[in-house]
């Protein structure tokens, strides 16, 4: 993949904007989660204190992570489990398929996971001749299209009932219309259905893991984490090693806000609790069950100033209120992680060199910080990344001046003043009936007209006592 | 050195002392449980229905049988539903009891409705929680179009906190699969448009037996 420079990411924002579809779809979805949220938190009694609570637990987990580690592969493998350890997504996709071609599988059914697509587990699969079928219905729809997911929860949010009925019909051979959602989904439910009674094995990540018991824990709405770990002989569960508590009392805070904060969901309708592969006493479930712990680099960061982003729950709410987030979607990010935990996490995983135009893609305003479960400082690492594209001169040269530019204007308060003064005389011209008009070429605000400054600085309101 | 040993080792280097917050204890206070326990069910789209003893448990399910037309129905005797002999019950359907009657997998695919107990219930969430064991199959409440619960209300505890520390006080392992089950199967993948049953069952009926016992 080429690296998701500011030019490319610039460009991609600019489709987006000029997507009608697009800008309603991602305006209505952001705007229900957001608003589910805000309700379901205040629901709660205690949400504030929660939020500080879970905060704690992640930290003081990331702490002493190698011991807690240490204790989840004992007791899963006390379970029956096989616990391997892969440094890279190359190690994790060659583990995978080894798995597969020992128990001779040819077809493998997926619960929707943000680790496997990291991974890019799909191509590695493929490549190997076994073919991996996505069994969320978002997942599954942007696999038939051959996309890439643009929305944590909400992989398919870019996609019209049309689109989605016309990649169904052609998957299922059937004349599917686009006014019967629920027919759509029903016919989903039929062709999928069959996948997972044949599959020879399943594949899902774990929103967490608990050491003191040895168990993953799996959320989903539809049920298709439950077949795919219910109905196929081996179970292979991918997730990255940051994923982990130390004991249910720690797992019940992360799965008392993981819904809340993604959906506004009390909790998200089916919960997966699987520890060990099924016992002889079981009626059904799997033979088999592997569980993969996934670094690459997520150790390098621990004990770093990076390693906060480690405390990440994988929610989705810093997406839904991010001003860029909200208007671009996920597509412009180049990689599976998007919006503002995907602008600091995608260059960490993958190489700032990779990703440089995404520390840039943020106004800063903090606004992912407020919604965070755990309260993760995100612009601070934005304001670090960035730092590190400049220094690196990973971005444009004229972009590089502007970033060091603004840094240095910004630390002197009388170049500051003199700055803002230019701005606004410069500006002046443009200035009709109360709104900035610049002229298209120059315009970066796509259209919208952002209301022209004040008549007089607040610094001077300020000195000369009139605020 | 592989895999395994580098990361220990990266994060063994960085290892500090930080003290484990205690474990959250439960704020809330339903001043009636059950009557929680409902409200929060159908605002997830799930069925309540509250009867006083068996007898009343007996003919909830029948009309839900009627009601859905069920032909082929697959049970899972948790206990207290090992007492019974539900099956028995209805004669002109055709039954699977799970642990007696072999395969279950072939069956349930088949079946319009999965019945069983539940191993606890969430009165803040709505929430019924169901366990693997001997008597009970996952594909059985999982593959029919309509799972019904038969649950006694002393198994209805506050909250996931007050759940934990019951079942972490207790010594018994965990089983394989333990469900916690939140109303029924939903997407909104297409369009932001809510669709149900779109793999789990589309229908979550709950039969809350007040005299259950234990």
């Amino acid at each position: 993949m080429s690296p998701v420079t500011l030019g490319h990411f610039r460009a991609q924002a600019r489709q987006a904007l000029a997507d009608p579809f697009l800008q309603q779809a991602l305006a209505g979805a952001t705007a229900h989660f957001r608003e589910g949220r805000e309700r379901a938190l205040a629901e709660l009694p205690d949400a504030e204190a929660l939020r500080d609570h879970l905060k704690a637990i992640r930290r003081a987990t990331l702490a002493r992570l190698a011991d807690h580690l240490e204790t989840f592969e004992r007791r899963a493998q006390d379970a029956g489990a096989v616990v391997h350890w892969a440094l890279t997504p190359e190690e994790a996709t060659r583990i995978v398929v080894q798995i597969a071609r020992e128990h001779r599988v040819q077809m493998v059914v997926k619960s929707k996971s943000m680790t496997s697509e990291e991974i890019h587990l799909n191509a590695a699969l493929q490549a190997a001749g076994i073919q991996p079928v996505e069994t969320d219905l978002g997942e599954w729809i942007i696999q038939l299209a051959g996309e890439s997911p643009s929305h944590i929860i909400a992989p398919a949010v870019h996609k019209t009932r049309q689109q989605v009925a016309e990649l169904l019909s052609r998957a299922t051979g059937q004349d599917l219309s686009p006014d019967d959602i629920p027919a759509l989904a029903a016919a989903a439910r039929r062709f999928l259905r069959e996948k997972f009674l044949l599959a020879g094995m399943g594949i899902s990540g774990a929103n967490l893991a608990v050491a003191e018991t040895g168990s993953i824990v799996l959320v989903t709405n539809e049920g298709n984490g439950r077949l795919v770990t219910s109905a196929p002989p081996v179970h292979v569960a991918i997730l990255g090693i940051e994923k982990i508590v130390p004991t249910w009392a720690d797992a019940a805070v992360w799965l008392a806000l993981l819904a809340r904060s993604a959906t506004g969901q009390p909790l998200s309708v089916y919960t997966s609790i699987l520890t060990g592969p099924a016992r002889p006493e079981d009626v059904d479930g799997p033979k088999h069950m592997h569980i993969i712990l996934l670094d690459n680099r997520r150790s390098t960061y621990v004990g770093t100033s990076y390693e906060e982003v480690l405390q990440c729950i994988r929610c989705g709410a810093c997406l839904n209120v991010c001003p860029v987030y909200r208007k671009v979607g996920g597509h412009p990010y180049g990689s599976p992680y998007t919006g503002p935990i995907g602008a600091v996490i995608s260059p960490l995983l993958f190489g700032l060199d990779q990703y440089p135009a995404l520390p840039h893609a943020s106004t800063l305003c903090t606004a992912c910080v407020d919604v965070c479960p755990a309260r993760i400082d995100l612009p601070r690492m934005l304001i670090d990344l960035r730092t590190e594209t400049v220094e690196e001169q990973l971005i444009p040269r004229v972009d590089g001046w502007a970033e060091r530019g603004a840094a240095w204007v910004l630390r002197h308060p009388r170049w500051y003043r003199w700055a803002s003064r230019m701005m606004r005389w410069l500006l002046r011209p443009f200035i009709r009936e109360g709104r900035l008009h610049l002229p298209p070429r120059w315009d970066p605000f796509a259209g919208r007209r952002l209301p022209a400054p004040a008549p007089r600085l607040f610094r001077d309101l300020w000195e000369r006592g009139d605020v | 050195m592989d895999a395994r040993e580098i990361i220990l080792a990266r994060l063994r280097a960085q290892q500090r002392d930080e003290p484990h917050p205690p474990a959250w204890r439960s704020r809330r206070h339903f001043p009636d449980l059950i009557a929680r326990f409902g409200q929060a069910l159908e605002e997830v789209g799930g069925e309540f229905l509250r009867v006083a003893n068996w007898e009343g448990a007996w003919e909830a399910l029948g009309k839900v049988l009627d009601d859905v037309g069920a032909k082929r129905v697959v049970v899972n005797p948790d206990p207290p539903l090992d007492r019974f002999d539900v099956a028995a019950r209805w004669p002109t359907v055709e039954w699977h009891v799970v642990g007696r009657d072999g395969d279950v997998r072939s069956f349930a695919r088949e079946a319009d409705v999965g019945v069983s107990s539940a191993v606890a219930a969430l009165a803040e969430t709505g929430t019924v929680i169901v366990a693997s064991g001997p008597a009970h199959s996952r594909l059985a409440v999982l593959l029919p179009p309509v799972h019904v619960v038969l649950l006694p209300a002393s198994r209805v505890t506050v909250d996931l906190f007050t759940w934990v520390a019951q079942w972490r006080g207790a010594s018994s392992p965990l089983p394989s699969s333990v469900t916690l089950i939140t109303g029924p199967s939903k997407t909104a993948d297409i369009e932001q448009t809510l669709a149900t049953g779109v793999h789990g069952p589309g229908r979550l009926i709950v039969v809350l037996v007040e005299e259950g016992g234990e």
